[in-house]
């Protein structure tokens, strides 16, 4: 069941064309992730598949009752959350906010904020404020917020930059089981090209023209693969 | 309960000063939370200077302020947000340039329509006496809507300070509640522009939050507690102004301070381990402690009397020195005297603290000028109970004349009634006559003590306009040069003195333009002038390039408007200084 077709897109960014003739689709069920090079485009595709940002040519289409709104966001964090004085559970809830109805948060909602924090064993972390927890509970809680605006899509913008190795695995385990058990399709924006190629999918390598759409299979097999890995002198 | 409390309660400015105040300070902690978050602590700031130049204009134009300058300001905070969003100018430049901006141009206006008028000094360092009932219709009508609006959108407040991104991705429009945001502090603004000031209000916006995010935790313990602390400081504050005579704008912001530092502390303990045994209660238990202390403060400092206990003496209230002295020739020690503009107090810009208003409910007889410096006894009137004071008004008593712009004056736009009636020594006579009537009205028994003083005085002042008239028959067709403001109209037109002046004498402007420098200097080439004159309470600087330029002698002249604290201690007189005018006037001749 196809969520999101891209088809034939160009991106531009300040005026200068970021990247073109991109063409990818995302089903139910897939973790796609997207790869490229710094510059490459990933975060502006990130934003026009939100709806932050335009696109200069081409069409991102959704599908089977697929909104933008639907799709559970987790954004590269910025400074100014470093220090923003918010309990864990104010910052899940306010994912709500698109399906909110009325002033306030009803019951259902602040149920789902409660389930969705104990899928992510952050439930004991509730009435904590967010500037004092660790990278890794951060990033939990965001995703938690995610969740909260939708069960079924999440695109995630470098989840793991700044997290240290076994935090990042953690995290990694938290995305798969979420892909499995709660069968949410994933677009996972990642510079760590080893573990798409193994966890992911499918992979959506970006270049500023011709970007790769290959399955995780196909693109074990590629050139493009080959070279990445090749040019990794620890590897 | 205590003096100070029931002074305010018994107050209706204060009672109005009160509420407006609290709703206002309850509007900047709400809006306050989200812009400091958003790193846009500044835009108060900004905005508060644009509000500085729309009140410029608007007191140029005559249109009510704060009517004025609040669609300018609205205007103002959408152009920073496109500013800021458009990404050419980043934020702190944008507003730097904007605030900036309009203060450049609101002392352009200033100075064109002819110096900064009360108004505009009232606003910016905010004033809780001058505000008309419209205003304090206004300014609560719209906070109430302030506070509403941002209880019914709190969620999506702060969905969007929180993570802007976010919540534009899941379908939030950003774009209404950032501009509600603005638009929300533009009003905010403006009305607290009338209490504390431009110049301070934002320190309103950003003190509570600072403070609360000490040691909140969460997002919804910030706003409240910084709407409490917003409030308890603005109490306080006001409290502190009524008790020590400060104004009320910069005592709320010191109160503030103050506050800072305490939960600075308080919150660098709580999160040290020694406090986290209380963890559980420990931000309600801090509140709470720190709530009885800082009531115990503030009952201690309000138990304080702040007036003096009236005696038999007639207590009689004068603005000015000249008022003051004349008022003192004539009652000696038998009449409690005091002067509201404290030696070397700039008139022009003077505000009467609460308790000059105090002091002037409980006279007996209050002699002010009626002119621009004390154009707060107007509105002062219409908030208090006057019935028992007899009111001299210096200006009705000699009759007053329109400032005269004589050839090459920066002259003011409007022209202004001139209040310094009293430097023709045959005025001086007017009033002291009329002090001494009223005052004999209301203290019997001292008549004939009042009335030979009176006598006495006016013998001394005929000598004076006897030697006065002496240097008439000498100065004509020699004009004196003033190189500054000229409050002397009065005293010249008297003996028919001819002159030539930089600015009139209400105009609080002191810097020459260029056009009106060189045409006085060179009168006093041509013409060969040996004296510049300046007068007193100024910085003497145009006068000083005069001379420089031409050589001729610096001279002063004496307004008796004020008396630096000096010449206030040597016991100089109205007397006195107006020999000292008469010597010098007669240098200038010789």
């Amino acid at each position: 069941m196809k969520l999101i077709e891209c088809d034939n897109v160009c991106l531009s960014y300040d005026n200068t064309v970021v990247t073109e003739n991109l063409s990818f689709c995302v089903n139910k069920g897939d973790f796609l992730c997207v790869v490229g090079e710094n510059g490459s485009g990933k975060s502006t595709l990130v934003k026009a598949i939100l709806g932050l940002k335009s696109v200069t040519s081409g069409k991102i289409k959704f599908e089977n009752e697929v909104k933008r709104k639907n799709i559970g966001y987790l954004p590269q964090q910025n400074d100014s959350q470093k220090d923003f004085p918010a309990s864990v559970y104010e910052v899940v809830i306010s994912g709500c906010l698109s399906s909110k109805k009325g002033l306030f948060f009803s019951r259902e909602q602040k149920n789902l904020a409660d389930s969705n924090m104990k899928k992510l064993d952050i439930l004991d972390l509730k009435n904590r404020s967010f500037r004092d927890l660790s990278g890794g509970q951060q990033q939990r809680v965001l995703l938690a917020r995610a969740l909260c605006s939708t069960e079924k899509l999440l695109l995630l913008d470098e989840p793991v930059t700044g997290l240290d190795i076994n935090v990042t695995s953690d995290f990694y385990s938290i995305i798969e089981k979420l892909n499995k058990e709660y069968r949410v399709t994933i677009i996972m924006v990642s510079h760590d090209l080893l573990y798409a190629a193994s966890h992911a999918t499918h992979i959506l390598h970006m270049k500023k023209n011709g970007s790769l759409f290959l399955t995780a299979k196909e693109y074990l097999e590629s050139d493009i693969f080959r070279s990445f890995k090749g040019g990794k002198k620890d590897d | 309960m205590t003096d100070i409390f029931s002074f305010i309660f018994s107050q209706t400015f204060l009672i109005r000063a009160l509420v407006v105040g609290v709703l206002i300070s309850l509007c900047c902690a709400l809006l306050g939370v989200s812009l400091v978050l958003k790193r846009f602590s500044m835009i108060g700031d900004g905005l508060s200077h644009v509000g500085f130049g729309a009140l410029s204009v608007a007191c140029m134009a005559n249109i009510a302020p704060l009517y004025f300058s609040l669609p300018v300001v609205i205007i103002a905070a959408f152009f920073l947000l496109r500013l800021n969003e458009n990404g050419k100018i980043k934020g702190d430049a944008a507003i730097a340039l904007l605030s900036t901006g309009a203060l450049a141009f609101g002392v352009m206006v200033m100075s064109v329509s002819g110096g900064m008028n009360v108004d505009v000094y009232n606003y910016m360092f905010g004033s809780i006496l001058t505000m008309t009932d419209g205003d304090v219709a206004l300014s609560i009508v719209l906070s109430i809507a302030v506070i509403i609006i941002f209880v019914l959108f709190y969620n999506e407040i702060f969905a969007v300070t929180f993570d802007e991104n976010f919540a534009k991705a899941t379908g939030t429009k950003t774009n209404i509640y950032n501009t509600l945001i603005a638009v929300l502090t533009a009003v905010t603004i403006v009305i607290g522009m009338r209490i504390i000031g431009t110049l301070l209000i934002s320190s309103l916006i950003i003190f509570p939050t600072v403070i609360s995010m000490r040691i909140s935790k969460s997002y919804k313990s910030v706003v409240v507690l910084s709407a409490v602390l917003s409030v308890i400081g603005f109490l306080t504050g006001l409290v502190v102004s009524v008790r020590f005579e400060t104004p009320a704008g910069a005592s709320v912001v010191c109160v503030n301070i103050v506050l800072l530092i305490i939960f600075t502390v308080a919150g660098k303990i709580l999160s040290s381990k020694a406090g986290s045994f209380v963890s559980r209660f420990k931000i309600p238990l801090t509140v709470s402690v720190f709530v009885l202390f800082f009531a115990a403060f503030v009952l201690l400092i309000g138990t304080g009397d702040p007036i003096e206990k009236k005696n038999d003496k007639p207590s009689i209230v004068t603005t000015n020195f000249a008022s003051y002295d004349l008022t003192k020739e004539v009652t000696a020690e038998k009449a409690e005297i005091t002067m509201l503009l404290r030696p070397g107090e700039e008139s022009h810009t003077f505000e009467p603290s609460p308790a000059d208003i105090q002091k002037i409910i409980n006279c007996d007889i209050f002699v002010y000028t009626g002119g621009e410096s004390d154009s707060w006894v107007e509105k002062m009137l219409s908030s208090v109970d006057a019935s028992k004071i007899t009111f001299l008004k210096m200006m009705d008593i000699t009759g007053a004349e329109l400032e005269t712009i004589t050839e090459g004056m920066a002259a003011q736009e409007q022209e202004e009634y001139d209040e310094h009636v009293w430097t023709s020594p045959l005025n001086a006579i007017k009033i002291s006559k009329a002090i001494c009537e009223a005052v004999c009205k209301k203290d019997r028994i001292n008549k004939d003590f009042y009335n030979t003083n009176l006598d006495n005085f006016i013998n001394q002042i005929q000598l004076l306009d006897k030697n006065f008239k002496q240097l008439e028959s000498e100065s004509k067709g020699r004009p004196f040069v003033i190189g500054d403001r000229f409050p002397l109209k009065y005293l010249f037109d008297e003996y028919n003195f001819e002159y030539y002046a930089a600015f009139p004498g209400c105009s609080a402007e002191t810097e020459a333009d260029p056009v009106t420098l060189s045409f006085l200097i060179n009168k006093v080439k041509d013409e060969k002038i040996p004296v510049v004159f300046k007068t007193d309470n100024s910085t003497g600087n145009a006068a000083n390039m005069i001379g420089k330029a031409t050589g001729a002698k610096v001279m002063t002249l004496y307004s008796c408007q004020s008396v630096t604290l000096d010449d206030f201690e040597n016991g100089e007189t109205y007397l006195s200084l107006m020999e000292k005018n008469y010597t010098n006037l007669k240098a200038a001749l010789s």
